[in-house]
């Protein structure tokens, strides 16, 4: 079949879009990270891979902020995969309840994450808090935490949020994927005389892989971007504690007005992200099959 | 040396923001005015306080009245949207041809990137006190002229303690004593909002006495000075004494300003570690309350020699780059008439850098004695103008909260200061 050359013309608004929200400003980036350009100022000067010594050799808060992103995006990947996946199980046959309950889980990915700053804020309050209200009604005081105040475990409680604000999301992705395997299958695991672990296994774990893929890797990037979460919640304390690369590099831009510099934590940033999604798409490659 | 044009930023900017979804959020915008007549000339003014929109609303009606040729838009941006946008605004000159900055960091960038028109000598620079505009300049120019007097200090019952016989502490002793009574009578000493401002604003009255240098910071950022000298040290000992005396409250490093404001509020706690910009709220909370200033004096009374801290803020500018700084000037000078300054106070709970301000309301009488009879110092925290430096800084004090020990935090924040040293 020819394709008429007028066709190329509908994928010029497309391209322009592409090209100013996101080319631009990643090359942008690119450029002003080899300078030291302060976001205001009609001058800068090239200060060649500087800005990537600095971040990589001496800044002990980047370093910090990138093992906080690590266990943020561990956590985070890992009981939201589980838990949404567990919940996609529960809720996979189309009945009212269902349904009812899939649009219930979902109800958190709708609310702006300002509002689920505020609420889970307040959730974690020492004092006014729920949580550790609720900790005392069960008799479980040995279990009260200052949630966001104690710099050991902050990051692990704004996961938490993370996960209750996305996993209904990745449920969804998870839902089409469990009704996309055919039921023939689990049928003939049936007759086989397979457990439920191993019909799991063999059969619908590989058949999810690539939901899972798109899970893992989407639930990824989203954690090292949880900007919004972060800064209404801890600003990045106590103690830096909660602070990962996003925060930093807004940190680093608009307060210290370290453009340059900023960009070059945000190329770096853009690295680690790609390098993380690709072993997780080599990881989960190898796990898919088809029938 | 290459030079650019401002535009791009721009550019890079608004696809960033959009994305981010912070473009979402339009600044709060009015205009008393329309355009009536095409000799008119439509100036904006930018600045980050909401609360006060009413008030700025009336005198902007009364200044256009006064002066039918100038029209004046305002918008107002949150705190934290105008700290990381404000200043790019001003790249182009079309808006904030009167803007406010803060002291410290944003002053500096904005001085660095000669956004301000320098005020130097004209007439209503005069109608300032002189020793409270010094934040404002820079290089012997006056490039903006705070308008807020703020009091960066514990606002403490003083109700409470009339009632327990206390008096106001002149030394670390005596402030030891205040607040073991106050423990014996199940009262917690201090409202420590550690979640959020408690840090940035206790700090000030914390160290004052410990490092009288003003010039403390900018050695330090200098390398000079190090924060693993006494000076530091000393005062996050210090920090860690009311930590563990539980001369502040327990998990205060997970306690936001509301609920410290509510205990104190209740009465539970009887001072709140902030500032004078929360007694109004807090008498909004409970009317029966008798408020007063105290800082906490860290030293022995013959050592001291600060009793308070004090800043100078919402620093009102020119746009170096607006094609009306003559109107943008007027604004300003209709601001700093006595009579507007007064109507803005009284309207907004503030203390102001303007001379012959006229007090109304009971609590701003009732302190105003801060601003000529005691012997405050300019927030320390505003004299570090490197962001990073006084990240690190504040990081010290919420380790220490969280159980470090002093040197050691000490330590590590100096290790970030030197990472950012010049």
């Amino acid at each position: 079949m020819k394709i008429s050359k007028t066709i190329y013309l509908f994928f010029l608004p497309g391209l322009f879009l592409y090209s100013i929200f996101f080319l631009y400003p990643t090359v942008s980036a690119l450029f002003y990270s080899f300078t030291d350009w302060d976001g205001l100022s009609d001058a800068y000067q090239f200060v060649g891979i500087g800005n990537y010594e600095r971040a990589l050799t001496g800044d002990s808060v980047f370093r910090k902020t990138v093992g906080n992103n690590l266990k943020f995006m561990l956590m985070v990947v890992i009981f939201q995969t589980l838990v949404a996946l567990a919940f996609a199980m529960i809720v996979l046959k189309n009945t009212k309840t269902n349904l009812f309950l899939r649009a219930l889980y979902f109800f958190p990915t709708i609310l702006s994450s300002v509002s689920v700053a505020f609420i889970w804020s307040f959730i974690y309050d020492p004092s006014l808090g729920i949580l550790n209200q609720i900790l005392e009604l069960l008799g479980l005081d040995f279990l009260q935490q200052n949630w966001l105040g104690n710099s050991d475990i902050a990051i692990y409680s704004l996961a938490i949020t993370q996960i209750w604000f996305h996993a209904g999301q990745m449920l969804i992705i998870f839902v089409a994927g469990l009704q996309a395997i055919p039921e023939d299958l689990y049928e003939v695991a049936k007759i086989e005389g397979a457990s439920k672990w191993q019909t799991f296994r063999k059969v619908t774990w590989p058949l999810l892989a690539p939901s899972a893929t798109i899970v893992i890797a989407y639930t990824t990037i989203q954690s090292f971007k949880a900007f919004d979460l972060v800064f209404a919640m801890t600003g990045g304390g106590p103690n830096n504690s909660t602070e990962i690369i996003a925060t930093y590099i807004f940190d680093v831009a608009f307060r210290s007005y370290n453009f340059g510099y900023a960009s070059s934590i945000s190329v770096l940033f853009m690295i680690i992200i790609a390098f993380i999604t690709f072993l997780q798409f080599k990881a989960l490659r190898s796990d898919r099959i088809s029938y | 040396m290459i030079s650019k044009k401002s535009s791009i930023p721009a550019l890079f900017l608004i696809p960033l923001l959009a994305l981010a979804g912070c473009a979402g959020e339009s600044p709060d915008s009015s205009s008393e005015s329309e355009s009536g007549s095409e000799d008119r000339t439509q100036i904006s003014f930018i600045h980050w306080r909401g609360e006060d929109k009413e008030v700025f609303d009336d005198i902007i009606a009364q200044f256009e009245e006064e002066y039918p040729e100038i029209g004046v838009e305002m918008n107002i941006y949150p705190s934290e949207q105008y700290q990381a946008t404000g200043q790019r605004m001003l790249t182009d000159g079309s808006t904030g041809d009167v803007f406010t900055s803060f002291p410290g960091a944003q002053f500096e960038a904005i001085a660095n990137a000669g956004f301000f028109e320098d005020l130097s000598g004209e007439d209503f620079v005069g109608n300032f006190d002189e020793s409270l505009i010094t934040v404002g300049e820079k290089d012997g120019q006056q490039l903006a002229l705070p308008y807020q007097l703020v009091f960066n200090m514990p606002v403490y019952n003083k109700g409470m303690f009339d009632e327990l016989g206390l008096e106001v502490p002149k030394s670390w002793t005596e402030f030891q004593e205040m607040a073991d009574t106050l423990l014996e009578n199940d009262i917690t000493p201090i409202a420590f909002p550690g979640a959020d401002i408690g840090p940035n604003q206790f700090m000030n009255s914390m160290m004052m006495n410990n490092a009288p240098d003003e010039d403390v910071f900018q050695k330090l950022q200098n390398g000079e000075e190090s924060l693993t000298n006494e000076w530091w040290v000393k005062t996050l000992e210090d920090f860690q004494l009311l930590e563990q005396k539980g001369y502040i409250q327990p998990d205060a490093l997970g306690t936001s300003q509301d609920s410290a404001m509510a205990m104190v509020a209740n009465e539970e706690a009887a001072m709140l570690a902030t500032g004078s910009y929360h007694m109004a709220s807090l008498l909004d909370l409970n009317p029966d309350l008798e408020l007063d200033l105290m800082a906490p004096i860290t030293v022995e009374e013959s050592e001291a020699e600060y009793e308070g801290i004090n800043t100078a803020t919402f620093m009102l500018a020119v746009n170096s780059n607006s094609e009306k700084k003559e109107q943008a000037k007027e604004f300003i000078r209709f601001l700093s008439r006595p009579e507007i300054a007064s109507q803005y106070a009284n309207e907004t709970g503030q203390h102001l850098t303007v001379n012959d301000v006229e007090y109304e309301s009971e609590v701003l009488q009732n302190t105003a004695y801060w601003i000529d009879e005691r012997k405050t110092r300019f927030q320390p925290r505003f004299l570090i103008t490197n962001a990073q430096v006084e990240a690190a800084v504040l990081s010290s004090i919420e380790n220490v909260l969280g159980g470090a020990d002093p040197m050691e935090a000490a330590e590590e924040a100096q290790q970030i200061v030197e990472e950012n040293l010049e």
